[in-house]
């Protein structure tokens, strides 16, 4: 009784605690269970089938192959490797759940760090999910993070020094797999998940490589197409057919100094062209607002609108917002024109995709029509 | 009124009240705020954005814990008194080698981890007597012993707010090297030079060799400054040969060279010694903890997007006084912080001047935050460093140097194209 009269109030306050702590220990666990995707018929593998060690872990990822009748170029696209950036991990459901391959085989990892999905950045205050409206009903996904979780890689060093280059960056950024190409077998977690990557490009002899982002809107590459040198020529000539359409893509070489990016080492390491793409989210960076799910879909904020008709961010910031299925459709339109030059260029060696939904479509019907 | 704003005073005079009116402690007071933003801005309670915000800080105060047991281990073997005297008797004859010599060596495990807590609470405890012994005021010597960790936290290799601005802009800490020794060199040795300057006078010299002296005689010296060894020679193996094996992590680097400890000098007892660190320490931690939800809360609301807006626009060379006041007020915060929320865009703001001189100089400005109240990471630990009770004794006698330090880190962004054609190679 006494001890209980002594420690009364330090009782409670470790209840207390306990109970915020067994709450939001629930909340944070509902990250784990994945936004549910319907591909059309096609081969489902896990990257763990590339590289062993990755299997049971964090890090293993659904593999989607669509492989058409005739035989033609391998080509791989990554969705999700920033679980922040959602057009590129919605892009590549939409393409999944719509697409019918008719010449080559099309490999989609739609989350290609699936423990980015289960947590979100600490100090951004991002929601977990947000909603898109689609025929059946409203549909759900995860809003994660641009790293792979803590509680899956921890403790973080105080530099990164990055493999074999040595560049050091923020310690952070040991957990970005788009900073730990080529990776390691014997590394952390994100550079296990690069080396299956790397594996999965080597064993599928993939011919041409695709890696879908988003950027904050005050970054200087973005709505842009950055190119290996071996994809350079290719990606020219696709900013170039695109702005005919009025679909304004900045071009930019993939800085050679500059190593982990998949744009960088695929290219460099097994001498494959690689685009990545960017487009421009809302919800990154600065300057925007309150925070709430719509952002990510509607892409409309006041400050953002500030910040732009102050001429602090790089793209043009209309009153309407920059909504999801535009920056989606940018990523389509992206890739079936990509496609459309390779196939005049390689006769033989050929990606023939149908059904993938055209920029006009995307942003008169909508997102939700191409979603299941 | 702009609700922005409505939320941010809000939570302003609501911390105000709890600090000074409620006489709670700083940590709780932010949490009470971050609180009160969530509910105006019609979150309710969001305990998930409260508990995920708390947890930013995790890493730097696993940290600042251990290196406080360590610290407070290697004051109770004798180590910390053997090594002033040794500084003392071999440098107490040249005042100018001496504080060059001690400046240095405060800045080393900044200079190392990035972080300014780490040389205040390593080689700043060891310098401390020895800086005393000579006849610095306590006051001033905790105030060297600040800023000189703060100019090791940005000077290379390791820049941590750099590397975090580095990663906003995806720029490569590459090339930083001269940069960041200008920063930081010159400064360093000027601010200790005009601190103790009153004190260093050469009649005290023979007095101070005894008094140091009679600390620590009774000790076998080899075994003594084994734990410190053990930390130098892990802290340097993780920076050289980086892997699996030797980048063990700043706490189990300092929870390792504390188990070094055992028998290397005085008796202790690690379990009460243990508990006396962490009780010092706990201030610190909770205030990272608060700090964590207050900034996810302005995030959340929108009032972080609502500040950085309108202090970047802020027109023509006006933006160099707002770099100067926002980034060390921010910083106030968390130097990290500052870096990571207004560095970024300042560097934006700022293209066109080499984008390396601006972010050397902007991570030197943001460093300052690190003596402002009410987090003043390094300023609190070295008044506790130095026993002074009243850490703003300290932040007084920092103030002029503060002032240069933002001054000559607004030159470098001014003329950074010039500074760039020397520096960087």
């Amino acid at each position: 009784m006494s001890f209980l009269k002594k420690h009364l109030t330090r009782l409670l306050i470790l209840a207390s605690a306990l109970s915020v702590s067994a709450f939001v220990g629930i909340d944070f666990l509902s990250m784990h269970v994945p936004d549910p995707i319907y591909p059309n018929p096609c081969q489902k593998l896990q990257l763990s089938d590339y590289f062993k060690p990755l299997a049971g872990t964090a890090g293993d990822t659904d593999v989607y192959i669509f492989e058409g009748d005739q035989a033609g170029a391998t080509v791989l696209i990554l969705g999700g490797t920033h679980a922040n950036e959602p057009a590129g991990h919605i892009a590549a459901v939409s393409l999944m759940e719509n697409i019918e391959v008719d010449a080559g085989r099309l490999i989609i990892l739609p989350r290609a760090n699936n423990s980015g999905f289960t947590h979100n950045d600490p100090q951004e205050g991002n929601p977990q999910r947000f909603m898109i409206k689609t025929r059946r009903g409203e549909r759900w996904f995860r809003y994660g993070s641009r790293y792979t979780n803590s509680i899956d890689q921890w403790p973080d060093p105080d530099v990164y020094e990055h493999q074999p280059s040595g560049q050091h960056l923020s310690g952070s950024e040991t957990r970005n797999l788009n900073r730990s190409y080529p990776g390691s077998p014997d590394g952390n977690l994100t550079e296990k998940i690069g080396y299956a990557i790397m594996q999965l490009l080597k064993q599928e002899h993939v011919d041409l490589a695709f890696d879908l982002h988003e950027a904050s809107l005050e970054y200087p590459v973005i709505n842009a197409v950055v190119a290996h040198q071996l994809a350079f020529d290719l990606a020219a000539e696709v900013v170039m057919t695109l702005q005919m359409e009025d679909i304004l893509f900045n071009l930019e070489p993939s800085p050679v100094d500059f190593h982990g990016l998949s744009h960088r080492e695929w290219g460099d390491a097994l001498g494959i062209p690689v685009i990545l793409m960017e487009s421009a989210n809302p919800l990154q960076g600065r300057y925007h607002g309150k925070v709430t799910p719509d952002i990510i879909v509607t892409g409309k904020d006041k400050y953002n609108l500030q910040a732009a008709k102050s001429g602090l961010i790089e793209v043009n910031y209309p009153a309407d917002g920059i909504p999801l299925n535009l920056r989606v459709a940018r990523h389509l339109s992206g890739l079936a024109t990509t496609f459309d030059i390779w196939n005049s260029s390689h006769q033989d060696d050929q990606i023939i995709v149908k059904n993938i939904p055209s920029y006009s479509e995307m942003i008169t019907n909508g997102l939700g029509v191409y979603l299941k | 009124m702009n609700a922005e704003l409505l939320v941010l005073i809000a939570m302003m005079a609501l911390f105000a009240i709890a600090v000074f009116i409620g006489k709670y402690p700083i940590g709780i007071s932010l949490a009470l705020a971050s609180i009160a933003g969530a509910l105006l801005s019609g979150f309710g309670v969001p305990f998930r954005h409260l508990v995920e915000g708390s947890i930013s800080y995790l890493d730097p105060i696993l940290i600042i814990v251990t290196a406080m047991i360590f610290m407070e281990i290697i004051k109770e073997t004798g180590a910390l008194g053997e090594t002033s005297r040794l500084i003392v008797r071999y440098f107490h004859a040249y005042p100018f080698l001496f504080l060059t010599a001690i400046t240095f060596f405060i800045m080393i495990p900044g200079m190392l981890t990035g972080l300014s807590t780490a040389s205040v609470l390593t080689t700043g405890a060891v310098v401390a007597p020895a800086l005393i012994a000579y006849g610095i005021p306590k006051v001033k010597t905790g105030s060297i012993i600040a800023m000189a960790a703060l100019y090791g936290m940005i000077a290379p290799p390791i820049n941590v707010p750099a590397m975090i601005i580095g990663g906003g802009v995806d720029m490569p800490f590459i090339g930083f090297e001269l940069p960041l020794l200008f920063a930081t060199v010159p400064l360093a040795l000027f601010t200790t030079y005009f601190i103790a300057r009153p004190h260093v006078s050469r009649g005290v010299r023979s007095e101070v060799l005894e008094k140091i002296s009679a600390l620590t005689q009774d000790i076998h010296r080899a075994r003594l400054f084994l734990p410190v060894l053990v930390l130098v020679l892990l802290m340097s193996l993780s920076r050289l040969i980086p892997n699996d094996l030797t980048s063990l992590g700043l706490p189990l680097i300092f929870v390792i060279s504390s188990l070094a400890a055992f028998r290397s000098g005085r008796d202790f007892n690690y379990w009460k010694v243990a508990q006396s660190a962490i009780k010092k320490a706990m201030p610190v931690m909770g205030i990272l903890v608060g700090i964590g939800m207050f900034i996810q809360i302005l995030s959340l609301s929108g009032v972080r997007g609502f500040l950085i807006v309108n202090i970047v626009q802020i027109p023509s060379y006006w933006i160099y006084v707002a770099i100067a006041v926002s980034l060390p007020l921010f910083g106030a915060i968390s130097s990290y912080g500052a870096s990571y929320v207004l560095g970024v865009p300042f560097l934006l703001a700022l293209l066109g001047r080499n984008e390396i001189i601006v972010a050397s100089a902007i991570t030197l400005i943001a460093s300052l935050g690190d003596m402002m109240p009410p987090t003043a990471l390094a300023g609190i630990f070295s008044a506790q460093v130095v026993d002074e009770p009243n850490y703003f004794r300290i932040l007084k006698v920092c103030i002029p140097y503060i002032v240069i330090t933002a001054f000559y880190g607004v030159m470098m962004i001014i003329g950074a194209n010039w500074f760039a054609k020397y520096l960087i190679v």
